[in-house]
């Protein structure tokens, strides 16, 4: 690997290393436990949602339904909670509504042939809006049972279990992608569907797939989420959207640059929400944060388009 | 000898156009066998077919004398007919042993799970490749970084792991310089050499001529001659524009 191959592969985590170090010289506090922990649970929410859209890059399709989704998954697990249904019976059900919408998201793609940037925003409206109709516009908030508010809230020794689930996540989440004949399909069918159906892929499967793991995604993330804050509202997940789209995107460029990858989310998510936390806590306004999420998505694309760029002038 | 696939009165209609009527071929085991004729003669169509892309309207098809039916590309590939078609369909951003191993990757068994067994991919792309071209050695390089020559090799090592024993390239020389042309011919050399039957597509008529054991002329659908011996590429030039049917 000569010094081009590296800087284009570790090049942008190095720069979260050197972003983390900064903070931790400069940015009052964020050394702190507390605040280290909330980064953390932060990167938890994000990485797991932009796993999912990882997930549905790879097989070349767009979800841009998954925190609207994941607002409503928050939504049906606050509603069945708050109406006394047993919390594992609501859990399942917002982490069903997620594969559903994931499901519902496939079929419009591969059967309906609508395009995932088009299907996949009209999935987030009508997500939202069911969301609404549920919750009648107020949040449901009140006092859960302490089993369920455990994941998202409870500590093994001094680490909280919704880091442990992030990293078992991550874990699973990185063997489906690089090491099953399932993850390859995937990745074929995103490269070049034609030659893997032609290869005996089921090609359709794989995008459907692909779209249900962000489903599945959203609605896990949405456990947490309601777990941690106890309370469920419509668009809680909101700000998910471009968080999770920029983790991807910033992943694309490191690792396997050029190509949407799980770790690279990873890394991703913990790079952008460092720079959040730490841009608060060096008392940039508020709004400082949107801009760089913007100049993110762009430069990452910019970077990995590239990378791509020369592949194909190296024909 | 018995052919190893022979084609019969095979018909198939677009339609109202009659892309062929009544074309048969007879392959032997082992030979190189051409098909040529120019544009709208029913060599794609033929080859279609042959592939199990589309199916015959009439007529019959038979493997070592066994009447055959393919209604997919994957029954043809059961059957041991491999098409490399023109567009090669590799996935230029993936290494080539991911790209030889597409839709049958090796797995081996970790705690209970499934995984992939990269390492044999690998060693076995490594030895289809050795019977092609020792020059690629790499099987993590990307497809994107070889030359159309190296690619068209990457797609017969596919043939040859699907354990084809006749393989069907259709225009493998379009769109390829003269070094990268060589390479292929000699690529076809190799896999007559490893004992597979190959059917030839192919405008080049200096190509044919370089390679082929007998040759099959089409036109407008129906067989025109099929020809043996020391082929020049002038006389099947002439052939095809005189429409001549003697031998």
């Amino acid at each position: 690997m000569n010094a081009k191959q590296i800087v284009e592969t570790y090049g942008t985590f190095l720069a979260g290393v050197a972003l983390f170090l900064f903070l931790l010289g400069f940015a009052p506090n964020f050394a702190s436990a507390a605040n280290l922990l909330n980064v953390l649970k932060q990167v938890s929410f994000l990485s797991i949602l932009a796993f999912g859209f990882t997930f549905a890059l790879i097989a070349s399709e767009l979800d841009l339904s998954f925190a609207n989704v994941c607002s409503l998954s928050a939504v049906v697990i606050g509603f069945l909670i708050s109406t006394e249904v047993d919390w594992p019976l609501a859990v399942a059900a917002g982490v069903t509504t997620g594969i559903v919408a994931g499901l519902l998201n496939g079929f419009l793609v591969t059967v309906l042939k609508v395009p995932s940037l088009i299907s996949t925003l009209g999935t987030a409206s009508i997500a939202n809006g069911l969301a609404f109709m549920i919750t009648g516009g107020v949040a449901f908030v009140g006092r859960w049972d302490a089993d369920f508010l455990f994941l998202g809230r409870g500590k093994v020794g001094v680490v909280p279990v919704i880091i442990l689930f992030t990293l078992a996540i991550l874990a699973a989440a990185l063997i489906l992608s690089t090491q099953t004949r399932t993850g390859v399909h995937i990745q074929a069918t995103g490269e070049n569907e034609e030659a893997a159906r032609r290869s005996g892929i089921n090609t359709r499967g794989c995008k459907v797939l692909g779209l249900t793991l962000s489903g599945l995604a959203a609605g896990l993330t949405a456990v947490f989420l309601v777990a941690n804050l106890s309370s469920a509202a419509p668009q809680m997940a909101g700000d998910f959207m471009l968080n999770g789209i920029a983790a991807t995107l910033l992943g694309m460029t490191m690792f396997t640059p050029a190509k949407p990858n799980i770790l690279g989310s990873f890394v991703g998510a913990l790079i952008i929400v460092m720079l959040s936390n730490g841009l608060v806590l060096l008392g940039a306004q508020y709004y400082i944060q949107d801009i760089m999420l913007g100049i993110i998505i762009i430069a990452s694309v910019a970077v990995s388009a590239s990378v791509l760029k020369r592949a194909a002038f190296a024909l | 000898m018995a052919p190893r696939i022979s084609a019969t009165g095979i018909h198939k209609n677009y339609g109202a156009v009659e892309a062929l009527r009544g074309v048969s071929l007879d392959v032997r085991p082992g030979e190189i066998h051409a098909v040529c004729g120019d544009n709208g003669a029913g060599k794609s169509t033929l080859i279609k077919i042959l592939a199990g892309v589309e199916q015959p309207d009439r007529g019959e098809i038979a493997i070592d004398g066994r009447a055959v039916r393919f209604d997919s590309p994957t029954a043809a590939l059961k059957a041991g007919l491999a098409t490399i078609h023109q567009d090669l369909a590799v996935a230029p951003d993936m290494a080539i042993y991911q790209n030889i191993f597409m839709g049958a990757e090796l797995t081996r068994s970790v705690l209970g799970l499934r995984l992939l067994d990269k390492a044999r991919m690998r060693k076995e792309s490594l030895g289809y490749m050795a019977q092609l071209n020792d020059s690629i050695t790499d099987m993590n390089a990307k497809v994107n970084a070889l030359s159309g020559g190296q690619r068209q090799a990457v797609a017969i090592c596919r043939a040859l792991r699907w354990n084809a024993s006749v393989v069907i390239l259709d225009e493998p020389t379009a769109a390829l310089g003269v070094r990268e042309t060589e390479q292929v011919l000699q690529l076809v050399r190799s896999l007559k050499k490893a004992g597979k039957t190959v059917i030839l597509i192919s405008h080049a008529m200096q190509d044919v001529a370089a390679l082929a054991d007998r040759v099959t002329i089409l036109r407008t659908g129906r067989n025109q001659v099929t020809l043996e011996g020391d082929l020049s590429a002038d006389a099947l030039a002439h052939y095809i524009l005189s429409g001549d049917t003697r031998h």
